[in-house]
């Protein structure tokens, strides 16, 4: 576990030196703050409003951190050839990716952490409130991250950078809308169609699942058990997607 | 090697260009504000998304598409112009409360701006209030304050005693809607032709029963006060008229009546003061102090 650490830190470390994290960043915090602005422009709730787009900034731009670091995440070690240097060392493939996706993942959730604390102080001063329910969009914001940075992991594993990154940005939007699809299953004739759209809807992440953020709002009570199981779910989804990349990077020429 | 005199020429040259360049564009955009263009929003509202197809598109943010929709509509529509763009207006809350179904603001706002159009159907504009209200209702059965807002709103924009009295009470219903509510009903009640004093009596007996802090106590016994006088002087002025009919004029005080045998007692009010009788026009008088209870 010391070599996967080490190369999770590693990847950290040289995410947190790219400006362009800090532009994501930057945005984030400056569209939850701006939530004050369009706070004004309403009649009635508004710590609605800044929560509505407190939590769609904080989803959006996970997901844009997401992607755009996965873009870097193997290709600059192989492009650099230091991915050489490291795998000359006693360090498996498996635990090369791991780490790398533990590194990536640990980058979403500082900033995660950072526009979550923004949007906690911002609804403070609307309210005078300390809103313990942020936190857990939040951390429901993360597990959906963490399956989006498997898939990230992936991608950059099976293919090139750019390519990685916009099928990755694919699965988050099909990932938001693969409930529809198992609606569509519904509505169709032929038991065969139903069956192919079901593989589908079962091999594409249904992101939904970690949507929470309409109970935080509306302060509605949320079932411990789709809780407990979307952990389940977003575990069961990352193990499976981390295996396939380590299996493909086993064998993968990175000459 | 480049002059720097010249460089420094050349440079104050571009950026007078540009500083030009800009003046133009400002110059554009001022010319272009002054020209008045056919507002073709009201007709593109028409081609909006269905719900599920921008539920779709907010990729798990219909919250923040609901947002976006109501912010844009209270700036559209604050101008209030009675023209073409209230035709969608139902369209636009439906849409914005199907993205967020439990969305309060958009409910009671939505028709509050119904409810400033002073052209058109009246009735169908009512309707329309009334559907968005019923459909906020059923999506947030528990909100006393939708409810309210709906009774207000029909009371005092449509005149529509009835429909108000049922917004209103399904507000009472509420287990934490507050009193004045429960007292705005039997306000209501007590103007309906159907509800007889008997049935007053009744409801104000039970909303002092039920009253929840002392003011609101207070004031439902003011109103069952008011029941309770009504009710006795229907009955004393009966026996006053009697009186009258028998000795040809009106009885100056109570032992009178006793002393003809027409009451047993002085009357009492519902807080065990007597009555008094205005001999002048024959009528009763109550003497109402409620905070002495």
């Amino acid at each position: 576990m010391r070599a996967v650490r080490a190369i999770a830190v590693n990847t950290f470390r040289e995410a947190i030196r790219d400006r362009i994290l800090y532009l994501f960043i930057g945005f984030a915090i400056v569209m939850v703050i701006s939530t004050k602005l369009f706070g004004m422009l309403t009649v009635g709730d508004e710590a609605k409003i800044v929560k509505d787009i407190g939590l769609a900034a904080m989803q959006f731009f996970s997901m844009l951190i997401a992607v755009m670091m996965s873009m870097l995440l193997i290709s600059r070690e192989v492009d650099n050839r230091t991915v050489f240097n490291i795998l000359a060392k006693p360090v498996r493939r498996w635990q090369f990716v791991l780490g790398k996706y533990l590194g990536l993942v640990a980058i979403v959730a500082a900033n995660l952490l950072l526009i979550t604390l923004v949007l906690v102080v911002m609804v403070l001063i609307y309210t005078g409130q300390f809103d313990l329910m942020l936190v857990f969009a939040a951390a429901m914001t993360m597990l959906e991250m963490s399956v989006l940075a498997a898939f990230a992991t992936f991608f950059a594993v099976l293919t090139r950078p750019i390519l990685g990154s916009l099928m990755t940005l694919a699965m988050f939007v099909v990932g938001h809308m693969s409930a529809d699809l198992w609606m569509l299953t519904r509505q169709l004739p032929g038991t065969f169609t139903r069956a192919v759209i079901a593989v589908v809807y079962y091999l594409v992440p249904n992101l939904e699942r970690f949507n929470f953020r309409s109970e935080v709002v509306h302060d509605l009570p949320i079932p411990p058990a789709a809780v407990g199981w979307a952990i389940i779910y977003a575990s069961a989804f990352v193990a499976v997607l981390l295996s396939l990349a380590a299996l493909r990077f086993r064998t993968k020429d990175l000459k | 090697m480049t002059n720097p005199v010249r460089l420094r020429a050349r440079t104050l040259v571009s950026l007078v260009i540009i500083g030009a360049l800009l003046g133009v564009a400002v110059g554009a955009e001022v010319e272009l504000g002054k020209i008045s263009r056919e507002d073709p929003l009201g007709r593109e509202l028409l081609y909006l998304p269905s719900p599920e197809m921008l539920k779709i598109l907010s990729l798990g943010n219909p919250g923040l598409a609901a947002d976006i929709l109501y912010l844009w509509s209270i700036q559209y529509y604050s101008g209030f112009k009675p023209d073409e763009r209230f035709l969608y207006l139902e369209t636009i809350y439906n849409l914005i409360t199907d993205l967020d179904p439990l969305y309060f603001d958009a409910y009671r706002i939505g028709a509050l701006i119904m409810g400033i159009q002073t052209g058109g159907d009246q009735a169908r504009l009512k309707k329309s209030v009334r559907r968005l209200f019923d459909k906020g209702l059923g999506n947030l059965p528990g909100s006393w304050q939708l409810a309210e807002a709906a009774a207000w709103d029909l009371f005092m924009r449509f005149q529509d005693q009835g429909a108000a009295l049922h917004y209103a009470e399904m507000a009472a219903a509420q287990p934490d809607a507050p009193g004045r509510i429960k007292r705005m009903v039997g306000v209501w009640r007590d103007k309906e032709r159907s509800w007889t004093i008997d049935d007053s009596i009744e409801y104000w007996r039970r909303a002092v029963d039920d009253a929840g802090d002392e003011y609101d106590r207070t004031m439902c016994v003011s109103h069952l006060y008011d029941a309770v006088v009504a009710k006795d002087r229907k009955a004393l002025a009966a026996v006053l008229a009697y009186y009258s009919v028998r000795h040809g004029s009106c009885a100056e005080s109570w032992e009178e009546l006793i002393e003809a045998g027409l009451i047993r007692e002085v009357p009492l009010d519902l807080v065990g003061k007597p009555y008094g009788i205005e001999s002048s026009n024959c009528t009763i008088v109550a003497f109402k102090k409620i905070r002495d209870l």
